[in-house]
């Protein structure tokens, strides 16, 4: 998301509080739908706006957003998507790389942190014993981060595509979230126990330098 | 009501010719076009069509100050704009005539 585009998405944020719980779902999942929609961040910041605007309007008549957009929310984001240029194909690989570093450094960081190494290693800093600066990295936690990663990516994009759909059957939708949570538990369990070899050591600056530079690098692509 | 199949080809023209009368925002065109008589037309229908409009660069759109809070977008017409409303209406009295001679004299 590039300066321009933040801005508005600001601005946006703080006008949302201004919409009324009776319109406020219809319009959640407008806006998630379009988050998912292939046109740029900015567009659909600019659209928001729209939409706000639109909505705030209406709460003023005294109308609701479905005397201004209609009962077929999808239909309406659909041809607003089909309106706006698709994202270009530049700006789609650095979006995935901006989010690929942003997860990566998130990932590093917790296993660096949470790595017995690291503990032994401020433990031994602290009695004044010999200081050993190599940490593990096993196959899973490699694995681990990579399904955490395509799952996240997986499960975000079905939310946004399926906005007008999730959540509207509790019941069934709490269950489905149990079960695919409980899922990803057991699927992180086994990888973790099958493997626990160590693929390679790494010096904890380094690691500590790799982490900062792949979130140096989002910031960059954020900004793009 | 007008079939919304119907409407489909004609309501841009119509809401360039809107435009054309003023610099004007959404619901200000959704409630003129019900004026005229295009009923069931809301702000909503219109919005997808109006960014449209504006990629294709028929019309400008500028950013106000409103009193609810979130500027709203005024738009007015662009010269492309202009010549297209000038082209829409000509197709639309060749097709109107079309239509009338048919309904009047096809029967005969």
């Amino acid at each position: 998301m590039n300066k321009k585009a933040k801005e508005l998405n600001r601005i946006n944020n703080s006008l949302d509080k201004q919409i009324s719980s009776e319109n406020k779902e219809a319009f959640t999942d407008m806006i998630c739908y379009l988050r998912g929609a292939n046109i740029s961040a900015y567009d659909q910041e600019v659209v928001r706006q729209d939409l706000t605007e639109m909505v705030l309007s209406a709460q003023q008549r005294g109308e609701t957003i479905c005397s201004v957009i209609g009962e077929d929310y999808k239909a309406f984001c659909d041809n607003i998507i089909a309106s706006l240029p698709p994202e270009t194909a530049r700006q789609k690989v650095i979006d995935f790389f901006d989010i690929l570093c942003w997860a990566l450094s998130i990932l590093g960081a917790i296993n660096i942190v949470m790595a017995d190494e690291t503990i032994h290693l401020i433990h031994d800093l602290i009695t004044g014993r010999p200081l050993g600066f190599r940490i593990p990295i096993s196959l899973g936690s490699v694995i681990s981060a990579g399904f955490i990663i395509v799952a996240a990516i997986v499960i975000v994009e079905i939310f946004m595509k399926k906005s007008f759909e999730i959540g509207k059957r509790k019941q069934t939708d709490r269950l489905n979230a149990v079960l695919i949570s409980s899922g990803f538990m057991v699927v992180l369990l086994l990888i973790a126990w099958f493997g626990r070899a160590t693929l390679f050591t790494v010096n904890i600056f380094i690691a500590c330098a790799a982490v900062l530079a792949l979130y140096i690098i989002h910031k960059i692509l954020a900004n793009v | 009501m007008i079939p919304s199949q119907m409407l489909k080809g004609t309501l841009e023209g119509c809401i360039l010719k809107v435009i054309g009368q003023r610099e004007t925002y959404g619901y200000e065109i959704s409630e003129n076009l019900r004026k005229y008589g295009f009923s069931d037309i809301s702000e909503g229908t219109i919005y997808p069509l109006l960014l449209r409009l504006e990629k294709n660069g028929l019309i400008t759109a500028q950013y106000r100050e409103s009193p609810v809070g979130p500027k709203r977008k005024y738009f007015s017409l662009a010269q492309t704009g202009k010549e297209e409303v000038d082209r829409f209406y000509s197709s639309w009295l060749e097709l109107e005539s079309a239509v009338n001679k048919l309904f009047q004299n096809g029967g005969n």
